[in-house]
């Protein structure tokens, strides 16, 4: 096992880290920005290194820092949470050259799958069914439209380079898409250096139902069940939960199984999740796959019992997965607590937090970095709590997420506790009866909770 | 900042009184401020004192010692030392904002020489003006000069050489002219 981890990330992920090498007796370095310095992760480290002034760019981005941050404190791991250079092949690939094992898959994983239309050609040869779209990038009008036709209409334009919800235009009709095709190009360019763009059907009223996948290093590949991330924001998720509403055995036996085929398919190596688009006649098809562990993990954790930090560090330091089954009991839900104005379009809102209160009992579990005098910095995401809450059913699940809610108390900022309180109380989401235009016509009220 | 381990003395002299003198020779010969160890249960740190601004004396003057050393198991004992031998003397220092100090850009290892047994870029009283290298920072086996981006004096050299430094840390006092 490792000796020394240091954790290239900050805020809630960063502190789960922390905690779990704790139990294994790993010693920690914490890097941080200087908007970081009073950052909960920095006071449990063992170890922190100031890597820079508070821009992402110039701080948790910068790798040269980075490593050499772990040289002088002789880490001998990095782990990179999620986002920041969590699938960076050019960051995984310099760990590994540097001598640090990188917590996560190799290089070459993350580029297979980072390429959007290179991750679909994986899977549709590994016999995992794919959203009919365009076989490549699409370029010249005329063509482009020829096979905008051929996949009919509505369809979307996705950036090659995008990926966790931006980078995507939907198209309803024939007119629209030269327009829209030059628009998206252009929005390609500019926001990921990459102009490069491809088709896809437009699957109607899809549900984002992904799959939490793990691989080791001894060619070994098992799935934990699937998480339903269905209620979103302009793609960003803010509930999710596990199992699926419309999820049954059957349908969750086919669905790992294909997770497992695609990964299988380049040797998989460490946390992953692949996501899937359901639709209504509950055909399921590949969207993308996350190379890393993401935001959302503890649902799994919860109804299948098994701490995945804890997983991905001993599946790095070369251990075998575990050969049990993986058993799903209960139901668990997750809201994303952001620094954010529901009452004025999900407007950040950074500042300092007066009064923190979270909320507990049997089967309540918040994963934070704040507390009552943290500044939260304008400067990254506004995510400052994920509220997890298990309870044998569905139903259950909501009502003691509806109380942990009613006692969450964060004064000094705003944040979408109010929000969150009135999706529980809503019918469709209580039903299980949505998709992922839910948030669409979801309307916030607003005032007292 | 990075935490120090402490060391421990592995013949366990913590009592021996030789040794405690090694420890005060120690503390005048350097930079540092003060030298804490602890080994099994009992604790002795040495520090100089804080004020004092001593003249320079000749370099490796035998340090007398000052007072009684006690030690008690478990509890740090302050051993005054005199400010006294090679150790860089700040006499009065100089109006504050004349005063600059220069950090870190990036994080890595703090080395004074271009190489192992080369001289060192600057020392104390050294003169520097825009583009003068100062350091190397080494980081990922490059290494990075670190230049003045003021002109005037070196007052202080803050850091020692080999010392792993992060972003933003102060390496020098200048003072500006």
């Amino acid at each position: 096992m490792f000796k020394k981890v240091l954790i290239a990330n900050r805020g809630e992920i960063a502190l789960r880290i922390i905690r779990v090498c704790r139990q294994f007796g790993i010693k920690t370095v914490a890097v941080y920005s200087q908007a970081d310095r009073d950052s909960l992760h920095v006071r449990f480290a063992d170890e922190a290194v100031c890597i820079g002034p508070p821009p992402s760019r110039e701080s948790y981005l910068k790798i040269p820092r980075i490593i050499a941050a772990a040289e002088i404190t002789g880490a001998d791991a990095i782990h990179p949470g999620y986002g920041f250079l969590a699938e960076n092949a050019d960051f995984a690939e310099i760990c590994t050259t540097s001598g640090i094992k990188f917590i996560g898959p190799t290089p070459e994983m993350i580029s297979a799958m980072g390429d959007k239309v290179v991750a679909k050609e994986t899977m549709k040869k590994a016999g995992v069914p794919i959203v009919p779209g365009s076989e490549g990038v699409v370029k010249e009008h005329e063509k482009a439209l020829e096979i905008g036709r051929a996949i009919g209409f509505p369809l979307i334009i996705k950036a090659v380079a995008g990926g966790g919800g931006r980078g995507m235009r939907i198209v309803r009709e024939e007119g629209e898409f030269d327009g829209s095709l030059k628009t998206a190009q252009h929005e390609a360019e500019q926001g990921f250096g990459n102009p490069d763009v491809y088709l896809e059907k437009y699957i109607v009223e899809p549900r984002h139902v992904e799959v939490q996948v793990f691989g080791d290093q001894h060619g070994n590949v098992i799935h934990f069940g699937e998480r339903d991330c269905s209620v979103q924001r302009r793609h960003q998720k803010l509930v999710e939960e596990s199992p699926s509403p419309i999820v049954d055995d059957e349908l969750r036996g086919i669905m790992g199984d294909a997770a497992i085929k695609g990964c299988k398919a380049v040797n998989y190596e460490n946390a992953g999740t692949v996501e899937f688009l359901v639709d209504k006649e509950r055909n399921f098809y590949f969207m993308e796959m996350n190379t890393r562990i993401q935001v959302e993990h503890p649902v799994t954790e919860q109804v299948t019992g098994h701490d995945l930090i804890k997983l991905q560090l001993r599946v790095a330091a070369g251990e075998r997965l575990p050969k049990k089954k993986i058993v799903q009991r209960g139901h668990a839900i997750e809201c994303r607590i952001n620094a954010e104005d529901p009452a004025n379009n999900f407007r950040p809102s950074p500042g300092r937090i007066t009064d923190f209160h979270m909320p507990g009992g049997f089967g309540v579990r918040v994963d934070t970095h704040a507390y009552a005098g943290y500044e939260v910095p304008s400067y990254y995401d506004s995510l400052i709590a994920k509220l997890v809450v298990f309870a044998q059913t569905r139903e259950g699940a909501i009502n003691k997420m509806s109380g942990a809610l009613e006692e969450f108390v964060v004064e000094g900022i705003k944040t979408t506790i109010p929000f969150h309180r009135e999706v529980m109380r809503n019918e469709n989401f209580r039903s299980g009866k949505f998709d992922t235009g839910f948030l669409d016509t979801f309307e916030y009220e607003g005032g007292e909770g | 900042m990075l935490s120090s381990q402490p060391s421990s003395d592995k013949r366990g002299a913590l009592m021996d009184l030789a040794y405690v003198k090694k420890l005060l020779k120690l503390l005048s010969e350097s930079d540092a401020d003060e030298i804490e160890i602890e080994e099994e249960g009992k604790r002795i740190r040495v520090a100089k004192h804080p004020a004092a601004a001593q003249p320079a004396g000749p370099s490796g003057a035998q340090i007398p010692l000052n007072g009684t050393v006690m030690m008690m198991a478990g509890t740090p004992t302050a051993v005054p030392a005199p400010a006294a031998g090679p150790a860089p003397a700040v006499v009065e220092p100089p109006p504050a904002q004349n005063l600059h100090e220069i950090r870190s850009p990036i994080v890595g290892t703090f080395y004074r020489a271009p190489a192992p047994d080369a001289a060192p870029f600057v020392q104390q009283g050294s003169p520097v003006e825009p583009g003068s290298v100062l350091c190397i920072v080494e980081a990922m086996k490059l290494m990075n000069e670190i230049e003045s981006d003021v002109t005037g004096t070196i007052i202080k050299v803050l850091v020692e050489n080999g010392q792993p430094v992060e972003y933003d840390q102060p390496l020098f006092l200048v003072e500006k002219s």
